[in-house]
């Protein structure tokens, strides 16, 4: 189904809706909840690889629409990734790999999220280190224990869809 | 197997050319893809601020009969005390009136004001700002001032149809000049937001402060908008000196922290002072890169 993505991009967008949520609650701690990512796994492991590289781009564009950092920037590093999870399907082959996974595209999407923040401040931040480690920490801790609802989520709306379900042995 | 291998090659090339049309691509082609983004947006933001409204309604509504009644009583006290308030400020006002007449100062209403519910809150290391629900549509234009009362509470850095999205006081963007409080010789100092530290409060730099200024015995130092530059209306207040002046490595000056007079980010509503004529850092604004 060509529209999948886009449908699926829809059932995504209220865990994306959440974590702009909890980053307003945790607003005075300067740290933001970090989920696109994630929100990559699942689909990438079912959809064909033309529909993961839209979800993903759509997934970035949305991140950064309403932040000041260069344009394209997240959403091109989530197309990366959306293109090398796809063609290597056997590293998302189970549960543990794919939280592996989570972790790791969160926490790199959230490093290009931080480096291109930092490149068009107005100036320059404080005790930078601390504040990357922090956010690297929670986007790695929200990748991880946020994959199995989201994947969840997504799955369901993938059946739905009638997108066939990942392969045992891709 | 090789097929894969070959679709995946295939796709790295075109991200590879992608990206270099995306780098080449004329700048408003950028702006209308990120335009887009935020408008699909829009509408959840809104009915997030909504149901908020609706679920504090009913928490509201919920309320026993007891708790309603002892509210209903501190609100009249508070209204007494409210009304001998009104009644200096009619005073106020009336001589305000009569020494206007005798200068014959006639004060332009050059703002308009746009009440707007803060819709989300976001901060990082490199800026502190709020989304409000109100936007072009509702005649907001970039580099509007946003105040709270007579606080500051920021300035309008981007605007959608139906958002904007407002830089705090806070932000490291930010950048206004100001009084102190005590200091009779009206020098002009400046503030601009800082880069926060994780996990700390979000505060301002005052600098340029003159090395003779001391502060007011036994309070805090307020510090006011100079209405110089054409954004800020002038004597709105931006916050207090936090403790005490240091010097500067070259000593030719002091500086201090400015602590904001309100919670920036417990904020439910804010005014948008939108200049009626188009002032120069409204123009300044259009030039910039994220508006």
């Amino acid at each position: 189904m060509g529209w999948a993505w886009l449908i699926l991009l829809l059932a995504t967008y209220p865990w994306l809706l959440g974590a702009d949520l909890a980053t307003d609650a945790m607003a005075s701690s300067s740290l933001v909840f970090f989920v696109s990512g994630t929100c990559l796994i699942a689909p990438c492991r079912r959809l064909r690889r033309w529909q993961a590289i839209l979800l993903a781009a759509s997934l970035g564009f949305l991140f950064e629409a309403r932040r000041p950092i260069p344009d394209g920037a997240l959403a091109l590093t989530l197309v990366a990734a959306s293109i090398f999870l796809s063609s290597n399907r056997p590293l998302l082959r189970n549960t543990p790999s794919m939280l592996r996974a989570a972790a790791v595209v969160n926490l790199g999407a959230c490093l290009v999220w931080f480096i291109s923040a930092a490149y068009v401040a107005p100036a320059p931040a404080l005790d930078l280190g601390w504040h990357l480690a922090l956010q690297l920490l929670l986007a790695g801790l929200v990748g991880t224990a946020g994959l199995i609802p989201i994947a969840l989520t997504q799955n369901a709306a993938m059946d739905r869809l009638g997108v066939p379900p990942a392969a045992e042995s891709p | 197997m090789d097929q894969n291998r070959q679709g995946a090659r295939a796709s790295y090339v075109a991200l590879s050319i992608f990206v270099a049309v995306w780098i080449l691509l004329p700048s408003a082609v950028r702006r209308l893809n990120r335009e887009a983004f935020v408008e699909f947006q829009a509408p959840a933001l809104h009915l997030l601020g909504k149901s908020r409204d609706l679920a504090t309604f009913w928490e509201k509504k919920s309320r026993s009969v007891e708790e309603m009644s002892a509210a209903g009583r501190d609100l009249a006290r508070i209204n007494a005390a409210l009304e001998i308030k009104v009644n200096a400020l009619e005073d106020l006002r009336r001589e305000n009136v009569r020494l206007r007449e005798i200068t014959r100062y006639n004060v332009p209403a050059e703002y308009m004001s746009v009440v707007a519910r803060v819709a989300t809150r976001d901060s990082s290391s490199w800026w502190q700002r709020i989304v409000i629900r109100k936007g072009r549509n509702d005649g907001i234009r970039p580099g509007a001032p946003v105040v709270f009362g007579n606080t500051v509470v920021g300035r309008v850095t981007a605007v959608h149809l139906t958002t904007s999205e407002v830089d705090l006081v806070t932000s490291p963007g930010f950048r206004c000049t100001g009084y102190l409080e005590g200091d009779d010789q009206n020098h002009i100092v400046l503030i601009n937001g800082v880069a926060a530290n994780s996990l700390g409060t979000a505060k301002a730099r005052v600098s340029v402060i003159p090395r003779d200024y001391s502060m007011p015995a036994g309070q805090q130092a307020r510090v006011f908008t100079t209405g110089m530059g054409g954004v800020f209306p002038s004597r709105l207040m931006l916050g207090y000196l936090d403790g005490g002046t240091y010097a500067t490595q070259v000593g030719n000056f002091k500086e201090s922290l400015l602590i904001p007079s309100r919670d920036l980010y417990n904020l439910q509503e804010v005014s948008v002072l939108v200049p009626l004529h188009q002032n120069p850092g409204e123009a300044l604004m259009q030039g910039d890169q994220f508006q």
